[in-house]
């Protein structure tokens, strides 16, 4: 009979725990929102720039898709978002999600706009193993190639960066590379910076440019490390090449410790407040002494009228 | 010739790092021969020990010397010179923070910081009757022109040439006119003893995170200045959820975010969403920026009819 109770108790509690994880993750999607439909191809294009997206604003906390390497957090933790279990959703559903977030998913209402939200979705699509969608990717179409090189071309004046990446054919004929998205980075104190245009992708010829940004700061002759990889290492692997450039705009630091200022430290004060202030003191010590001297001398006087 | 000198300045350093390394070298191992002579004479009192090469040895207690991690002075002296050719900026988006406090929380741990004691602190703010409240992120402001550094008496608080505003606890007094004088109340004072004081007390000082802390003196937000040194986001940068903070260095125009560890152009991060400072009528030219709460990203949660908790 205990054991019954013990039995229905833990029913109970897990009933109830069960419960409530329900009602966190009650969302309330109208089912007017599950129908809208994804308006963006899935392209390579789509989903790589997709992918860029997920990767700054999504995968701090939802971790890479199918990987579950999501954070934990209490009481539930981000989905797997590259999990079935979540793309058996409609991409109405999804958009919603982003749009309105709930409890510690923040929303993206105004955060993201609508290109970006679709190109998010498009991307999770991609590892949806049901849908027909991800499975007529427009495939980039280049002939198999061995030794793939990436050069670059810098050209001072105009500040001019053009990427080349090259093949070779089993026919030992050096080709270029077309469709491939190509980043252009610039080595910062803490990360890279990316400088690369609107849809940096390879041309017929495997070339790519870009256009560094004429305000940026670099060193004292205006050096900076530059860094050209290709964006996703899914179709060459992991291919780089990073160059010191003189492109920056030549920048001599400041020293604020260089200036006095009132706010410096006793060797770095303002002239004049050591001025006045030792000036200070010679005068009230010399009125001292000025005072002494006269009273030593009264006496002296007195002596003298006698 | 300033550059010339401060290479000399450098080299001379990782002359002496060498010379100290390798004299600690020397005398480690002497002392461990020693000890093993002395565990051959006499067992006294014997402590395990696991080497660097992964053996159990047994070492006498009496030959055991405390590390010290580094010269202190060689430590104070890098600590107010600070590091060349930088200009730390801090940038604050507000519509992101949704008071997880866990840029305290990783503050107070770097820092041996009390739970009631702050180095940055989330406030819930609401500028006026009928604005909408939010939660604000308040660290020390780091000025260029620093009220608290002009009123120390000892110069004990100053600011390096890469624009921190640091406090040396051992040449503080306690006297708190940099306490009274700081606008924005980003200073503490330790009127107890520091939290883990026995455990840390043989600690070499390191002033570039004021640890171990000292009872009687001031303490402060300081960039995390011993993270920066090894190319490292502050603690509280990096330990954000929420993509709230980014920090960076001004003479590169770069700012990069602790969360996403995207960098983006400070002056453009500025620019496009009016970032603001505190008080910018006193004039103390502060370095972390503000971006309004904007286009949030969570609802305010906090307590609003608890008026004790609104700044």
């Amino acid at each position: 009979m205990k054991n019954i109770y013990q039995l229905l108790t833990c029913l109970i509690l897990i009933l109830s725990l069960s419960n409530f994880t329900v009602q966190a993750e009650d969302w309330g999607v109208p089912s007017s929102a599950k129908k809208k439909h994804n308006p963006y191809d899935a392209n390579v294009k789509n989903i790589s720039s997709g992918k860029k997206i997920f990767n700054i604003n999504c995968k701090t906390c939802h971790g890479d898709p199918g990987k579950g390497n999501m954070i934990h957090l209490v009481p539930i933790s981000p989905t797997d978002i590259g999990s079935q279990d979540f793309l058996v959703q409609t991409d109405g559903e999804i958009y919603y999600k982003i749009n309105k977030g709930n409890g510690a998913m923040p929303t993206f209402e105004k955060t993201l706009n609508d290109e970006h939200k679709w190109m998010v979705i498009t991307y999770l699509r991609s590892f949806d193993k049901s849908n027909r969608r991800s499975e007529k990717l427009a495939e980039v179409k280049n002939p198999e190639v061995t030794d793939v090189k990436l050069d670059l071309e810098i050209q001072d004046s105009s500040k001019y960066i053009l990427a080349h990446l090259t093949g070779m054919t089993k026919k030992g004929k050096r080709v270029g590379l077309h469709g491939i998205e190509m980043s252009f980075l610039v080595k910062r104190n803490f990360g890279y910076l990316d400088i690369s245009r609107e849809d940096a992708y390879t041309d017929d010829n495997g070339k790519v440019e870009t256009v560094f940004p004429y305000d940026l700061p670099g060193d004292r002759e205006g050096h900076v490390d530059l860094l050209v990889k290709l964006t996703d290492d899914a179709f060459y692997g992991n291919l780089e090449k990073s160059q010191i450039v003189s492109l920056g705009v030549p920048t001599i630091p400041v020293n604020p410790l260089d200036e006095r200022a009132m706010w410096g430290t006793r060797a770095n004060a303002p002239i004049w407040i050591m001025v006045s202030y030792i000036g200070g003191v010679f005068v009230i010590w010399g009125v001292i002494f000025f005072v002494l001297f006269q009273m030593i001398k009264i006496p002296r006087l007195a002596q003298n009228k006698e | 010739m300033k550059e010339d000198s401060s290479k000399n300045g450098r080299r001379k350093f990782l002359k002496n790092l060498g010379v100290t390394v390798g004299a600690a070298g020397v005398v480690s191992s002497f002392s461990l021969l020693g000890a093993a002579k002395a565990a051959a004479k006499e067992p006294a009192e014997m402590v395990n020990l696991l080497t660097q090469d992964g053996q159990l040895v047994q070492v006498d207690k009496n030959q055991l010397r405390p590390t010290v991690t580094a010269p202190l002075n060689e430590l104070q002296k890098r600590g107010r010179e600070g590091i060349p050719g930088k200009s730390f900026v801090m940038v604050i988006d507000l519509s992101k923070c949704r008071n997880a406090r866990k840029c305290m929380a990783a503050c107070q741990n770097h820092h041996q910081l009390r739970p009631d004691q702050h180095h940055i602190n989330v406030l819930q703010m609401q500028d006026a009757e009928y604005t909408a409240p939010y939660f604000m992120p308040k660290p020390c402001q780091h000025c260029d022109n620093p009220p608290c550094t002009k009123v120390c008496p000892v110069d004990a608080t100053f600011k390096r040439q890469d624009g921190i505003v640091l406090i040396d606890n051992e040449r503080c007094i306690g006297c708190r006119f940099c306490i009274a004088a700081c606008p924005y109340s980003a200073r503490i004072f330790q009127w107890t003893e520091p939290k883990d004081a026995e455990k840390y007390k043989d600690l070499t000082y390191n002033i570039e995170a004021n640890v171990p802390q000292k009872k009687g003196t001031v303490s402060k937000c300081l960039f995390s200045a011993d993270r920066l040194r090894v190319n490292k986001l502050p603690s509280c940068v990096s330990s954000c959820p929420n993509g709230v903070y980014y920090f960076g260095d001004r003479n590169e125009d770069a700012v990069t975010n602790g969360t996403t560890h995207e960098t983006v152009r400070f002056s453009k991060l500025i620019e496009e969403n009016a970032g603001y400072t505190l008080m910018p009528e006193l004039g103390t030219k502060p370095r972390v920026y503000y971006l309004p709460p904007k286009n949030r990203a969570f609802k305010f949660n906090g307590d609003l009819l608890n008026e004790e908790n609104l700044h």
